[in-house]
């Protein structure tokens, strides 16, 4: 078996093991010591380290079950339940053992203490009782690696060694259940659409809780119900609109909370102009009525371009009633494009209307946001003009980052399904951007992560729910993602947002993307196989490739070009593309979807990342969860000579964000999570500006709005790092 | 007829500020503004159940004697400070003190409500009624606040405010250090919020009044404020031993009595009492107290202690220029 204890260097463990006081700590109490100020004034990021370590030796080492040998371990889980014996009867035992060895052999460390205990609380297997460690990180990434490469040898070590390099990680659902017997989803993110009938409603609640209960996060649009007060079988002033259905899927969601592990988690979206949208906003408000107050589902806004044109001349905007659209155009409200019909439709004597102020609106959501952080907002028009795929993408996912295509489901008198529609999942895995660069074979660490992903897409059939199930057969859509942005660019002496972290950002994203078409399109000539409506898609006919074709994609500055030669990382030409997309037009690609950038939380702690592609909330962060409780992070690569890289997020401010994602939204066909970050300073108004800033610069939605608060001068706890300016 | 005379009714005009603190206090409160209901308190149910029975009697014991506090501060402490307010931006101020006074000894019950069962619920009040350490607490205060003189007053309050609380704000920081009832953490963090900037408030208003008393008389109350914080002391320590022996961490609260006391003192513009070393207050508790709102939570598990009522502002066509 591998090493029985995990050291911190041994350099800091030397020096500080000397103090006796810190010896007599707690791992929690020497972590919280690096959001305070040494006796003379220092950070004490070392003393995270020794935290670490006293974690291992104080916790992990003590209730960790051992085993003599490798075979003695995979007979015990198998006959006990804990591993799948399918997974491993795939492969040679003396396969197992070298993949194993090799695995051990590279010597992973965890950088954090909340890398660590973030693992040994959430991932790692543990004994029914739950009392002790099964795994070790070597193990559960041998496990992934094993499950995924499905009997190929080659696939699964190259996998592993993407994964255990920390190159590529996948998202929680996959690198958490991989492998095991008693398990969830591999899969972990759903989008549903709701139609306008009872039918349709009750099917999502049913679909929220099944899919709760297997681990999902749930996104759900709310667009195609008619109003409060709409007609209900022609009677006027019946139904009670969207509020109601909000309520039953906030108690499904908190219902189904994965044997404790943690609440279900849901979100819905709603059109700027349904008639309900100031009541939908309404209900995050501080002081809202209890009965329409809604504390833990999460909510989206869709706002098309007409509305931004509104709020700029200052006019009316109507809101149309989804039930009378549905009756003249044929098609459930959600699926007609807003900003194209909205003349037509105020002119339209059957559709009954009722106006706001454009402008109000906006203001009214910048002010929930100050107070809740929501609402998500998703640029509905930016978001279809980018879009590849045949088809109109009307909501978006619990993180933002997930738009694709859908199709109405419609049911029989006995529930039964009548036509079953296209709904969404998709799985996820982000790239370390530091590491694939270090790494120097980026277009292997794609083709790897892609290959891994498009297993994941395999290996999933969500029978609860057939529209899903089907959707993910015909499409295959994944996502893969990226993090530790800030991370690299901190390391490389280059701050965010300036003119050689936006060139980067670009740089990066469009190799990314070569390599990700090149990996879809190379698994479409393995399996003859491409997903189902390429034949419709911008990238058959070609129009995808166009920009990449006709204009130069290069560096603009000479520290990139640098960046890129040291790495040895070759930038796709025009000549490239043209053979890829020649390629492509032939053989078709075998991911409807191959992009998202997601908000990457638990994952890029154990992967000692910076969050996504966004700058640090701070050097020191203080994440507080659940199962965690408060835990301090500190930033990659931190020290003194990063240390003046590291501006937070705050200091950042809305437009070098935005100009950030920017530069990657233009090579990512579905979305990223983009958080934007505000010091209490900021008015309604700074955030309404930064919200018009993104939609010109083709943002396609924006995530939370956080807002830091500094305490008022005189009532601050003195010794606090993360207080400091 | 000629009391009519010399009352002239004035309204507050906050277009004419005597004192730019009054505005920044009034800001900082009113943006802070928050109720119980907005903390998904029913996320800790299952927490709560992993505690032991004494931890849990303990959690409640801990929680009604910090509603007494809330309760005498909202009826009786911040009322007391009206009639010598300096401005009537002040006033203002005080009033909002006062309810939000009231909110968080609400606060409390929201908990018990979510966790506990009714007979527990009125054990823990019964148990409030008769120990004696807290009750002679609430005597000692509220002699102060039924007293004639204006400063002693102030002082009294800021104690509370700054020093009282904190034997009680310990066990909930402790919990969430451990990942238990991080929730309710949550909840009062938000308390300790408002209670933080309450004490430096009424601590800025005290030296104001102070700086302008005679040496004999400063000396009178200085005098008065040390020895007051003794006897509070003193009943505090043996409160703690009471309520924090049986899970051994008596010592530990201690500290943090001691670092909190030196906080009040510093509100009242007085040196600190107690050295360096007896307040090396346990770091994960420290770490847990900063009052900025920075925490980066995630928004699945709970609402987090961050968010602020914003400042509306609306825009301009300049802003709609594209």
């Amino acid at each position: 078996m591998g090493p029985t204890a995990e050291l911190a260097p041994e350099s800091s463990i030397l020096k500080l093991d000397d103090n006796a006081l810190e010896s007599a700590m707690s791992y929690h109490e020497l972590n919280a010591m690096i959001n305070l100020w040494s006796a003379d004034g220092k950070m004490q990021i070392e003393k995270d380290k020794l935290a670490v370590h006293k974690y291992f030796l104080d916790h992990v080492n003590l209730n960790t079950v051992f085993f003599h040998s490798l075979r003695e371990r995979l007979s015990y889980l198998v006959e006990h339940q804990y591993y799948e014996q399918q997974v491993l009867d795939q492969y040679s035992f003396n396969y197992i053992e070298k993949l194993h060895n090799l695995a051990y052999s590279k010597k992973f460390r965890f950088e954090t203490f909340l890398g660590a205990y973030k693992f040994y609380t959430s991932y790692a297997l543990k004994t029914f009782d739950g009392s002790r460690y099964l795994e070790r990180f070597e193990d559960r990434v041998v496990m992934v690696a094993l499950t995924l490469a499905n009997g190929d040898e080659r696939f699964a070590t190259h996998l592993m060694e993407e994964i255990i390099s920390g190159r590529f990680q996948p998202a929680t659902p996959t690198f958490l259940n991989c492998g095991k017997k008693q398990r969830g989803e591999l899969v972990s993110c759903f989008l549903l659409r709701i139609e306008d009938n009872m039918e349709s409603i009750s099917r999502a609640i049913n679909s929220s809780l099944q899919l709760s209960k297997r681990g999902g996060g749930v996104a759900l649009s709310l667009s195609n119900i008619r109003e409060h007060g709409a007609p209900i079988k022609q009677i006027e002033g019946q139904s009670s609109g969207i509020i109601p259905v909000m309520k039953l899927l906030e108690d499904s969601f908190s219902y189904a909370n994965q044997l404790g592990a943690r609440q279900g988690a849901g979100a819905v979206y709603l059109n700027a102009h349904h008639p309900d949208i100031m009541r939908f906003l309404d209900t995050k408000r501080e002081n809202a009525d209890e009965k329409i107050r809604i504390k833990s589902l999460s909510i989206g806004v869709v706002v098309p371009d007409v509305t931004l044109e509104l709020a700029r001349n200052n006019e009316d905007m109507y809101l149309f009633s989804p039930y009378d659209v549905e009756r003249v155009y044929g098609i459930p409200f959600g699926d007609i494009s807003v900003t194209e019909k909205y003349q037509e439709m105020v002119d339209d004597p059957r559709i009954k209307k009722t106006k706001i102020k454009a402008r109000v609106l906006f203001e009214r959501i910048a002010e929930l946001q100050f107070e809740s952080g929501y609402p998500y907002v998703m640029y509905e028009d930016t978001v279809n003009a980018a879009n590849p795929i045949k088809g109109r993408i009307n909501m978006s996912n619990l993180c933002s980052e997930i738009l694709q295509v859908n199709t109405p489901t419609t049911y029989n008198e006995d529930l039964s399904y009548a036509n079953i529609g296209k709904d969404i999942s998709c799985n996820l895995g982000s790239l370390n951007i530091a590491l694939t660069m270090d790494g120097g074979n980026l277009g292997q660490t794609v083709d790897i992560s892609i290959r891994a992903l498009s297993a994941v897409s395999e290996m999933s059939d969500i029978e609860s729910v057939r529209s899903i199930a089907d959707g993910n057969a015909k499409s295959h859509a994944i996502g893969l993602g990226q993090m530790n942005l800030h991370g690299y660019l901190a390391r490389e002496h280059i701050h965010y947002g300036s003119e050689e972290g936006i060139d980067f950002t670009n740089i990066y994203f469009y190799t990314v993307l070569f390599h990700a078409i090149k990996a879809s399109n190379q698994i479409a000539i393995e399996r003859k196989q491409a997903f189902d409506g390429f034949e419709d898609s911008k990238y058959a006919t070609g129009e995808f490739f166009q920009k990449y074709i006709k204009q130069v994609w290069a560096p603009e500055t000479t520290k990139v070009k640098e960046i890129f030669k040291n790495a040895k990382i070759a930038i796709p030409t025009q000549h490239d593309w043209e053979k890829l997309a020649k390629s492509v037009a032939k053989h078709g690609i075998y991911n409807q979807n191959l992009q998202a950038v997601p908000p990457t939380g638990s994952i890029s702690y154990i992967n000692n990342s910076t969050s996504s592609i966004h700058p640090v909330a701070s050097k020191i962060e203080i994440r507080k969860e659940g199962k965690l409780g408060r835990v301090y992070y500190p930033a990659p690569f931190l020290s003194d000579d990063t240390n003046e890289f590291y501006e937070d997020a705050y200091e950042v401010g809305p437009e070098k964000i935005i100009d950030t994602y920017a530069a990657a939204t233009q090579h990512v066909d579905q979305g990223l999570s983009l958080t934007l970050f505000f010091k209490d300073t900021a008015t309604t108004r700074d955030v309404n500006r930064a919200q018009i800033y993104a939609w010109r610069k083709g943002i396609k939605t924006i995530y939370y709005i956080r807002i830091r608060q500094q305490a008022l001068a005189g009532t601050e706890v003195d010794a606090c790092v993360s207080c400091m300016l | 007829m000629s009391i009519k005379q010399s009352f002239i009714a004035r309204p507050v005009n906050w277009n004419k500020i005597e004192d730019p603190i009054d505005l920044d206090v009034w800001n900082r409160l009113t943006s802070n503004f928050w109720l119980p209901e907005k903390v998904p308190l029913s996320n800790d149910v299952q927490s709560w159940g992993t505690l032991k029975p004494h931890e849990r009697v303990l959690t409640m014991r801990v929680f009604t004697g910090l509603t007494l506090l809330d309760t005498i501060q909202g009826t009786v402490g911040a009322a007391s400070l009206l009639p010598d307010a300096r401005t009537q931006h002040e006033e203002a101020v005080i009033t909002n003190i006062a309810f939000m006074e009231s909110v968080h000894a609400k606060s409390y019950s929201s908990v018990f409500s979510t966790l506990c069962l009714t007979n527990e619920i009125e054990e823990a009040f019964r148990w409030s009624e008769e120990n004696p350490y807290l009750q002679k607490k609430a005597e000692i205060v509220l002699s102060y606040y039924n007293g004639e003189d204006p400063l002693k007053r102030k002082v009294a309050s800021t104690l509370l405010e700054s020093f009282l609380f904190y034997s009680g704000f310990y066990l909930p920081m402790y919990w969430s250090s451990r990942a238990k009832l991080t929730n309710t953490a949550d909840l009062i963090r938000l308390i300790i919020r408002d209670e933080a900037i309450h004490g430096y408030y009424i601590g800025y208003k005290f030296q104001q009044a102070f700086n302008e008393e005679s040496k004999d008389r400063q000396e009178d109350i200085r005098g008065y404020a040390y020895d007051l914080l003794l006897e509070l002391y003193e009943n505090e320590i043996k409160y703690t031993a009471d309520l924090y022996d049986e899970i051994g961490l008596t010592e530990d609260v201690k500290k943090f009595l001691h670092y909190n006391a030196n906080k009040a003192l510093m509100n009242l513009g007085f040196d600190a009492l107690f050295p360096k070393d007896d307040c090396d207050v346990n770091p994960a508790i420290l770490a847990a107290l900063s009052p900025n709102a920075d925490e980066n939570h995630d928004f699945f598990s709970g609402s987090g202690s961050s968010y602020v009522i914003g400042k509306h502002e609306a825009t301009t066509d300049d802003d709609w220029d594209f």
